[in-house]
């Protein structure tokens, strides 16, 4: 995106006047008549520089909505495209060209009739030569601006192909490969002898600069004749045929992916219920473990309650073993006594 | 996710379409601007309904309104239009279209389209409440809606079967450690009983 040209050519211009002026007071005599000839010829100029101004200015607005395009065409995204955005940008682009177009052809006409009645004076030639060269930079500053959208709309295209081979590559249907072919070789690689889409063959064939805008309009999209039809969706004559089919499509190819997506959810399901199986079968094994521990632990523990038992009876019943036993006692305490 | 109007139209492939059937909810615009967005949509259905072509489906937008169109054309050469807003999802509008048509070629006879007014199709306006959400509505959409919630219920329920694993792994060390110790007593207690003869 080239920088913002400024146009000073009226500070330029206010600067010769005021030179000019100087230079023909000390010339001597100002001669009201001819001052007032020259404020004539300001005005006359200013008129001039007004209308080149103003063409100026609205080429660089132009430029700048262009930038505004580029950025919009340069995305890649596979989804977030904004047609609408993007196809009224083009147009009002396009619009804006054409306008520049014809008031640049006014102003040149304007021009020409102007050094057809002006006088031969070496400072209305040097006048003469100025305007031209000031319609020739506005020329350049158009052709500029139509090379600059021409790329644009090349490098749309380009990218809106490869996102429309991607979404085949992701849906895989043959059909819309081949509509996509068919209509992109009518539509884009006719060469369109009608430029800027307003239907006036071009209008510098005067300083042979105007020359390069023309090839540009081999993609300019004619939005007229590919609106006849079809309201709204798309305003790009281009991409109307692939769409028109697309539509077509889409619908069955939206209930088809949604089926299958409920298909994959379906076999989701059924792996998960395989997983439960396998994991509960897996806890069966633990669980019988933990059974046959279970019954272990219940068979020693009534194992030791009977030992237990067993115990207690032969103590509580051996009452003769007692006896004995005191017998032991009182032995032992006989023993120690004597022996203090 | 609204739906603003749903209508059928008798659509030849030449000239001007005759609005058969009409059905609006305009609930959500202020009661003065409804006669105004009324004919709107109308205007709208109309207009788009002849701009399609037989057996061709479209989607139009303007402003926030999206019209999906239907065109079915065969020898009645009837269509359907849907007015929504923007979020609607697109394929359940172009199905419940189809319904529509079917629904109407099923019920209205046909010598009645002549006559407009004479044509009562109250299912219109019951589609249209009935279609306001479209994920109850649309099949497709309400089989996708309970797989999902079964696939939620079987995620829980395998979070669970993880815990009970845990919980039977706890067990089994548990009962082991138990089990151990059961034996140690019965052999004490086995023990007491056959080793102190002499008391």
């Amino acid at each position: 995106m080239p920088p913002p040209i400024q146009d000073r050519t009226n500070e330029f211009r206010s600067c010769v006047d005021s030179i000019r002026s100087r230079s023909s007071l000390t010339r001597g005599g100002a001669d009201s008549k001819q001052r007032l000839l020259r404020n004539a010829k300001t005005t006359a100029k200013t008129e001039f520089a007004s209308m080149a101004s103003a063409i100026g200015k609205d080429i660089n607005g132009t430029n700048i909505k262009l930038g505004k395009l580029a950025q919009l065409a340069k995305r890649k995204t596979l989804f977030d495209d904004r047609p609408v955005e993007i196809s009224e940008l083009t147009f009002i682009i396009k619009q804006d060209i054409a306008n520049f177009n014809k008031q640049i052809a006014s102003l040149q006409s304007y021009v020409k009739q102007r050094s057809a009645q002006g006088s031969k004076s070496p400072e209305a030639k040097q006048l003469e030569e100025h305007n031209n060269n000031v319609v020739m930079l506005l020329q350049s500053m158009l052709a500029n601006t139509s090379m600059t959208f021409k790329d644009v709309l090349e490098l749309r295209t380009q990218n809106m192909k490869e996102s429309r081979n991607r979404t085949e590559q992701f849906m895989y249907s043959t059909s819309t490969a081949t509509a996509q072919a068919a209509a992109s070789s009518s539509m884009l690689y006719n060469s369109r002898p009608d430029p800027m889409g307003d239907g006036s063959p071009s209008r510098y064939d005067s300083k042979g600069k105007g020359r390069a805008p023309q090839n540009g309009d081999v993609l300019a999209l004619d939005l007229d004749s590919a609106e006849a039809g079809i309201p709204g969706t798309q305003n790009g004559g281009a991409f109307q045929q692939m769409q028109l089919v697309e539509q077509q499509d889409s619908y069955i190819q939206s209930r088809s992916t949604a089926i299958e997506s409920i298909e994959t959810t379906i076999a989701e399901l059924g792996q998960i219920f395989t997983q439960l199986a396998t994991m509960v079968a897996e806890q069966r094994e633990t669980v019988q473990r933990i059974d046959a521990d279970t019954m272990d632990i219940a068979s020693n523990v009534s194992g030791a309650q009977r030992e237990l038992l067993k115990y207690y009876a032969s103590i509580s019943s051996n009452r003769w073993l007692m006896l004995k036993v005191f017998g032991v006692l009182i032995v032992f305490f006989l023993v120690f006594i004597l022996v203090s | 996710m609204k739906i603003f109007s749903i209508s059928v139209l008798q659509a030849p492939s030449s000239g001007a379409s005759s609005l058969l059937s009409n059905a609006n909810d305009l609930s959500s615009f202020s009661f003065y601007q409804r006669g105004s967005v009324g004919e709107f949509m109308t205007f709208f259905s109309k207009t788009v309904a002849e701009r399609t072509q037989a057996g061709q489906r479209q989607s139009v937008q303007e402003n926030n309104y999206t019209a999906h169109v239907f065109n079915r054309g065969g020898p009645e050469q009837l269509a359907a239009v849907i007015i929504t807003d923007q979020e609607y999802p697109v394929r359940p509008a172009f199905s419940l279209l189809a319904k529509v048509l079917d629904d109407f070629v099923a019920k209205v006879p046909q010598d009645s389209w002549n006559n407009p007014s004479s044509i009562s199709f109250p299912e219109l306006a019951a589609y249209i409440t009935k279609y306001q959400d479209p994920r109850q509505a649309d099949t497709i959409m309400r089989v996708q809606q309970e797989l999902d919630e079964t696939k939620i219920v079987l995620h829980k329920t395998i979070e669970s079967v993880l815990q009970r694993g845990e919980r039977l792994d706890t067990l089994v060390d548990r009962s082991n450690h138990l089990s151990a110790q059961s034996k140690m007593f019965y052999k004490t207690a086995k023990k007491q009983n056959s080793c102190c003869v002499v008391m």
